[in-house]
């Protein structure tokens, strides 16, 4: 029975409180462009097409990861076995092309080969984490650790490079325009197609009130599973933009960035309790990211500082973005 | 051939049996409704046919075939709707998306296909145009609606299933007039349509408007069906209650005009805040005054709030002359005010912490404690939890490791150590065992005896009549009926209890 109370919140939210609602982004936003203007001030030089390329492709596999983490958080799920999957598919893919001969048709192959495992490795961690309902933190944790030890199986050492016709390609231009801005174009073209599905909104409903998204008569189990899958699918494509970056395979590249892909969805805009995400957003934290660690290497932080900076930049980045938001959503 | 029948369909969860024996027969055009005290299993028989619970036992048969319902995917591909008490909706997602969420219209088979979803929502939005207030659009979000509009929201997303079979449990308690006619109205359409409604409500002027019979639960168990044109609601309310309903309330009652010491422990004249209206009332010095009425009608609103943990707007409360205004918790507390929760898990128990950890910290608070010495402490604990007969093997074990009636008595010891001038008692025996209420009782009157104030809300009628020396009934948030002496009837706090508000 629902008590009879008394509301005095206002129904009509406010100008700006719709602007957050319609565009949840926004912050994050303001964030980047203050974060690029610092730049600019303290290096002029940072500011050229050329290091904004290079900054792009470097940071384009944690924008994927962030994108990644985006569709489970949504769910009101977290994966933090995302940069082992992208640790196993970066190993695996390299062996393969090189296996393979290191031809166009070992590349496509390979890639190939490296979407399905990811895609198995998202719906590993679903059927773990929601059909057998082990807690999402610990169960990921548990098959970050699976899948690094796979990955260590493929490839013991660091350093086998992937074949220059994967690497080139990537960090070279096709018809005079670099090759990370047609990923950008695609990421979006594909983050539009995803937003006017079906899954996203059940995703999302699930997020909200899980106990309702039953009652309602959603499949939630196989909903939070296709979540982990498509997380799996974007942590694959966040390995074959690491693996252009760094034209090489490395079986434990991806473990520090899952914390980050998570910093950078929080960083987005998006509630990790889940309901209310934003891809774009997540795009936008994944860059700040990558803008702040330019930023401190830009400001020409002592080496021995650089971490302290970061993590210092990164909380106040944060702390900027959550009361901006607080106050205007409340 | 009916509709929807069920056969005995029963429920337990762990050693509570949530429903007994349901049986229920809904014949196809008619608005059936269930009535029931609280906690009798109406909604749990609701939640059975809508498949968010499993029954243990019985048969349930759609349109004469025996049916299983797995979940409520299955109930809705046989052609079950329910509209939930506790609602079933989105926050953060739009009206129109909550409206048509269980089947999205999709493209393709995997995009959703949004002008076919907007159309579909238009269609169940319209139904209440006019009446669905300001700032309600398809593209609300729901979490910025108020209570009665997400009200309305899950009726047109129960109303989009287009189910058959709907049910709808309690869809108008937070509903204005204007609301709950144009409701009725779409109801007397579906039963033309030849529709089979269950229908739960607590106010009888609402069930005689639209019901055609009624079926009544009393402890988990189907009491009788009757044509609701071939009785009255006095005849309802005498079989919700059961034989004894005229008695006057037992031979153990309190006497209702005790022996009260002078004075006045607290005086509240006209209290409104959120979920109460307009509260006055005085409890003497050694009185136990009861607040009756269904669940949820404002009694623990008033209680949180005197305590300082919820809104107060106007109004005014005295304790021992004295203005009393509590800001929070703490300061009430300071001030002589004690308050016991039935929610213990929420609102009592230090969970995983030793016994006596839990037994002082209003101690701590009231003497400004610094230092704990475990010695002192435990010569204080102990002649509080004794007066309690509180069961435990050492003040050094986790509370935890007691029974919920033994975990309530620790909580009600740590008011006893430094005796406060009113007891607030909010529902205080949800969930404990028989004898463990009859300590609980007898403690409460002896402290009643000692000149404590104290304001007892219960859920279970029994509780009020036998202890309370008044019962103020409350309807929708304010008091409406006030019960004394001999009118201390079971039959008498129904009828208050159902009144329409």
């Amino acid at each position: 029975m629902t008590p009879t109370t008394i509301e005095t919140r206002p129904i009509r939210p406010g100008g700006l409180k719709l602007w957050l609602e319609r565009y949840p982004f926004l912050p994050a936003l303001i964030i980047v462009v203050a974060l690029l203007a610092l730049n600019g001030a303290f290096s002029p030089n940072s500011l050229s097409y050329r290091s904004l390329t290079g900054l792009l492709s470097t940071y384009m596999a944690l924008i994927m990861l962030a994108i990644a983490q985006t569709y489970v958080v949504s769910a009101g799920d977290i994966d933090l076995s995302a940069g082992a999957t992208l640790s196993l598919v970066n190993v695996v893919i390299v062996v393969l092309m090189e296996k393979w001969g290191g031809g166009a048709s070992a590349v496509i192959g390979a890639m190939l080969a490296g979407i399905l495992l990811g895609l198995a490795c998202g719906v590993i961690n679903g059927i773990v984490v929601a059909a057998l309902r082990l807690q999402a933190i610990v169960a990921t944790f548990a098959t970050s650790i699976f899948f690094t030890g796979l990955a260590l199986y493929v490839m013991p050492v660091a350093g086998t490079p992937a074949p220059a016709l994967f690497w080139r390609s990537y960090g070279g231009r096709l018809l005079g325009l670099p090759f990370v801005f047609y990923v950008l174009a695609v990421l979006a073209l594909l983050l539009f197609v995803l937003s006017r599905t079906r899954l996203v909104t059940q995703l999302l409903a699930v997020g909200d009130d899980q106990q309702a998204a039953y009652q309602t008569g959603l499949p939630v189990v196989l909903v939070r599973i296709k979540g982990y899958a498509l997380c799996g699918l974007f942590s694959a494509l966040a390995a074959f933009c690491l693996t252009g970056d760094t034209a090489s395979g490395d079986p434990l590249v991806g473990s520090k960035m899952t914390l980050y892909s998570v910093a950078a969805v929080v960083l987005g805009g998006s509630a990790l309790a889940g309901g209310w995400t934003t891809v774009v957003g997540s795009l936008l934290g994944a860059l700040t990211i990558g803008l702040v660690n330019s930023l401190v290497f830009f400001m020409g932080t002592p080496s021995e500082w650089q971490n302290f900076v970061q993590g210092l930049a990164i909380l106040l980045v944060l702390m900027a973005g959550v009361l901006a938001g607080r106050r205007a959503r409340a | 051939m009916s509709k929807l029948k069920l056969n005995g369909v029963s429920k337990a969860y762990g050693a509570t049996l949530a429903l007994r024996r349901g049986d229920l027969e809904i014949a196809a055009g008619e608005v059936h409704v269930l009535m029931g005290s609280n906690g009798s299993g109406k909604s749990t028989l609701c939640k059975i046919i809508a498949g968010s619970v499993r029954p243990d036992r019985g048969e349930i048969l759609i349109d004469g075939h025996p049916v299983t319902i797995s979940g409520p995917q299955s109930a809705r591909e046989q052609g079950i709707g329910i509209f939930y008490q506790e609602l079933s909706l989105a926050a953060n997602r739009s009206v129109e998306e909550n409206i048509c969420l269980a089947m999205l219209p999709t493209k393709a088979g995997i995009f959703v296909d949004r002008a076919a979803l907007k159309a579909r929502a238009a269609r169940y939005i319209a139904l209440f145009s006019g009446v669905s207030g300001d700032g309600f659009a398809a593209t609300t979000l729901v979490g910025n609606l108020r209570a009665d509009q997400r009200q309305l929201v899950e009726i047109m997303k129960a109303l989009a299933s287009e189910a058959p079979i709907l049910i709808f449990d309690e869809p108008t308690s937070a509903l204005d007039r204007a609301q709950v006619d144009r409701f009725f109205d779409i109801l007397r359409g579906l039963k033309r349509d030849g529709r089979g409604i269950i229908f739960i409500s607590h106010r009888m002027d609402e069930i005689t408007a639209i019901g055609d019979r009624v079926t009544i639960i009393r402890d988990g168990e189907t009491i009788q069906t009757l044509n609701l044109s071939e009785t009255d609601p006095a005849a309802v309310i005498r079989l919700m209650v059961g034989g004894a309903g005229d008695m006057p309330a037992s031979q153990s009652s309190a006497p209702a005009a005790a022996r009260f010491s002078a004075g006045a422990a607290m005086t509240v004249d006209g209290l409104s805040g959120a979920g109460f209206r307009n509260v006055s009332f005085e409890v003497a010095k050694g009185e136990i005054l009861g607040l009756g009425g269904l669940h949820g009608q404002g009694q623990s609103a008033l209680l949180r709030a005197i305590f300082g943990a919820g809104s107060i707007t106007s109004g005014e409360i005295r304790i021992g002359g004295d203005r009393f205004d509590a800001k929070s918790p703490r300061d009430a507390i300071r001030r002589g005010c004690a308050y016991v929760s039935g929610d213990r898990g929420r609102d009592g128990v230090i969970a995983g912490r030793p016994i006596i950890e839990n037994v002082t910290p209003i101690h701590y608070l009231r003497d400004r404690l610094m230092v704990a010495r475990p010695s002192s402490l435990k010569a204080k604990a102990m002649p509080a939890l004794e007066a309690m007969h509180t069961k435990f093997a050492s003040l050094m074990y986790p509370i935890n490791s007691l029974s919920g009636g033994n975990q309530q008595k620790v909580i009600i010891a740590r008011w006893l150590i430094d005796r406060p001038d009113v007891l607030l008692l909010d529902d205080p025996t949800k969930g404990i065992d028989l004898s463990a209420k009859a300590d609980l009782f007898a403690l409460i009157r002896q402290l009643a005896g000692e000149g404590l104030g104290i304001l007892l809300y219960s859920s279970e009628d029994a509780e009020l009549l036998g202890n309370a020396n008044r019962i103020l009934v409350f309807n929708g948030g304010s008091v409406t009926r006030e019960l004394t002496g001999e009118d201390r009837t079971r039959y008498n706090l129904y009828q208050a209890a159902y009144e329409a508000a």
